[in-house]
């Protein structure tokens, strides 16, 4: 069953400087008991895809296109019904473990605050509830350490507190935004495999949002790839390490440290994510493109057959959609 | 000799570490310098709440007998031109000075913290909204706005302390405002909204605990500098009116005898003197502690 499905979303930054098109068009869905990575550089829209689901846009962003959660309309949701579904159907692992935590509370309260915002239940239910989910991500002597602020947990525990936070009300949806960036590689691999624990157990449909392919690869049954706000590829996570169709998606991949190179420069990519203010006509990768060729100028349409998909010109499912799809809308994607 | 001596093989026993209680206190203040800020501020606080009981005479009582005496043992800090005890009258006055010094802090951050919470949360044209008057405010000389307002109202204590809160609304309002700014952007802010925290909740018990420390900080000195506005609205004949004893009005009043007994004017002085130090210790040491990168001076 598919619990989130994006259509053509697009958000715009209105600044000083003009419009900064930091996704444009992405389109994905999301089922039950799945795990979607999201991959890409820095700056790629990845968090702004998370805050766009989430509705935490900043006030200056514009966004378009169609988000369906459970067959429900986000985009056109009041805040107060937005604010209903967040921390409860919703749920989102914000970015830096260590800052995630109000200082000023305990731990264990900041949990039992996401159960008491959306449940009608009293003080002492919302801290069982609390002590619980602490107990089920890993936290030892959960009801001892209730009462202890943020700052007497190492970065892990407390990374495991704001799992438990956004898993408090069993969510629908998780959202994932570098869960694991700020820790160290011995605690990533324990959040991880709590990860993949509790996903197995409570089968939300999860998007796993990471610039570490190496994560993604552990972790997701597909995978996406973010280029500067352009969805680039799509595909099973298998297939997508096996055959990457994508220049971007092959460049990623031949930048993992592994046992093949493990001497030497690592190959990368030259050059940086373009100007999303004034970004490249067309395929936004061209620029950087090892394979770019005139054709680029008209952006690709991402096609595939059967799960994976890609948008490129090289690829002959993609060029045939494009093409079609040129004739009656030649405009810059 | 092995390289390795432990506290056994030397038979040494070492004491467990202990924390006195003053030593915690100590670091809540800030340092030892707000420690002796609290505990003069705790010895007048406590002069003044038993002003009656430690004053040796009655503050209004005339002996002609023994007008601007010199200070001798039952009367250790002189008598006024009135033949009134300096010492007992101090005692009152100084009761009725740190109540409006307190008083007026208290309402202008009953009033300040909210608008400034708002504001900068909020932001936009919310913002400007609420802070646009208040720099009006602040634009005005403080004395200034202070005498306008007795004059409009009429003098008293409680308009003394009105006019002081008036004054202190836009300052406090800003320094929390300024550091509401800060922490809105801190990732558990954002973290709290995703958990799906309505504004209030988000404002009162996230921001507001973790910006809170300047306002502090702030308050402490003004509680100072309104001690001392409050002295000097009362020696212009602005604040508290006679027979109320007044730190400000005692003032005034040795001022005209300066010449002939100095105790009458020295005594008052000091106490105000004393009292600006303590707050200035206190709020220096909260400085210090909550607000290291100095956003509140």
């Amino acid at each position: 069953m598919t619990v989130l499905e994006l259509e053509d979303v697009r958000v715009d930054f209105a600044g000083e400087a003009g419009t900064t098109s930091a996704l444009a068009g992405v389109s994905l869905t999301v089922a039950e008991g799945e795990i979607l990575g999201l991959v890409g550089e820095s700056g790629c829209g990845k968090s702004t895809l998370a805050n766009a689901i989430m509705g935490l846009l900043a006030p200056a962003a514009r966004l378009r296109g169609r988000i369906a959660f459970q067959g429900r309309e986000l985009t056109t949701l009041g805040p107060r019904e937005y604010r209903e579904l967040r921390g409860d159907r919703l749920a989102m692992i914000v970015q830096d473990p260590l800052s995630a935590l109000d200082p000023a509370f305990s731990v264990g309260s900041q949990v039992a605050e996401v159960v008491s915002a959306h449940r009608k239940v009293g003080r002492r239910a919302a801290r069982e509830r609390a002590v619980e989910v602490l107990r089920e991500v890993g936290i030892p002597s959960a009801a001892e350490r209730y009462g202890e602020p943020p700052h007497r947990f190492s970065g892990g525990m407390r990374q495991r507190v704001v799992i438990a936070a956004a898993l408090a009300n069993e969510p629908a949806l998780l959202i994932a935004d570098e869960p694991t960036t700020a820790l160290d590689a011995t605690i990533q691999a324990q959040i991880l495999g709590l990860l993949r624990d509790l996903q197995a157990r409570h089968r939300m449909a999860t998007v796993l949002i990471s610039h570490d392919l190496g994560v993604v690869a552990q972790l997701c049954d597909r995978v996406g790839v973010l280029y500067a706000g352009q969805l680039v590829e799509l595909a099973p996570v298998a297939e997508l390490f096996a055959h990457p169709r994508h220049p971007y998606t092959r460049t990623l991949i031949d930048a993992l440290p592994g046992a093949g190179h493990a001497r030497g420069r690592l190959p990368g990519l030259e050059g940086r994510v373009p100007d999303l203010a004034d970004p490249p006509p067309g395929c936004r990768f061209a620029p950087r493109c090892p394979a770019a060729m005139p054709e680029c100028a008209t952006g690709p349409v991402l096609a595939g057959e059967g799960e994976h998909a890609v948008a490129c010109w090289l690829d002959d499912t993609s060029r045939a959609a494009t093409t079609a799809a040129v004739g009656p809308e030649r405009s810059r994607a | 000799m092995s390289a390795q001596v432990t506290a056994e093989s030397t038979g040494v026993v070492l004491p467990p570490r202990r924390r006195s209680q003053l030593s915690r206190l100590e670091r809540t203040l800030g340092g030892r310098g707000g420690l002796v800020g609290a505990g003069i501020l705790l010895v007048l606080v406590l002069v003044a709440v038993l002003a009656p009981l430690l004053a040796p005479h009655s503050p209004e009582q005339i002996d002609a007998a023994r007008v601007l005496a010199a200070p001798d043992l039952s009367h250790p800090f002189g008598s006024d031109a009135l033949g009134r005890d300096v010492l007992s009258r101090v005692l009152y006055a100084f009761r009725t000075s740190l109540a409006i010094s307190i008083g007026s802090v208290a309402l202008a951050m009953l009033a300040g913290v909210p608008l400034g919470l708002i504001a900068g949360y909020r932001g936009g044209w919310v913002d400007a909204v609420l802070m646009r008057p208040l720099d009006m405010l602040l634009a005005l000389p403080a004395l200034l706005l202070a005498v306008s307002l007795v004059s409009i109202l009429g003098p008293g204590s409680f308009v003394v302390l009105v006019a002081i809160a008036v004054i202190y609304l836009p300052i406090l309002a800003r320094v929390l405002r300024s550091s509401v700014l800060v922490v809105r952007e801190r990732p558990y802010v954002l973290g709290a909204r995703a958990r799906g925290v309505g504004p209030l909740g988000i404002m009162v018990r996230h921001v507001l605990p973790n910006a809170v420390g300047p306002v502090l900080v702030q308050a402490t000195v003004l509680m100072g500098f309104a001690l001392q506005v409050e002295a000097a609205l009362s020696f212009l004949g602005l604040g508290a009116q006679p027979p109320t004893p007044s730190l400000g009005l005692m003032l005034l009043d040795g001022y005209q005898v300066l010449q002939q007994a100095w105790w009458v004017d020295v005594f008052p002085g000091l106490a105000i003197a004393l009292t600006v130090v303590a707050f200035l210790l206190i709020g220096d040491g909260l400085r210090r502690r909550y607000d290291p990168a100095g956003v509140a001076e």
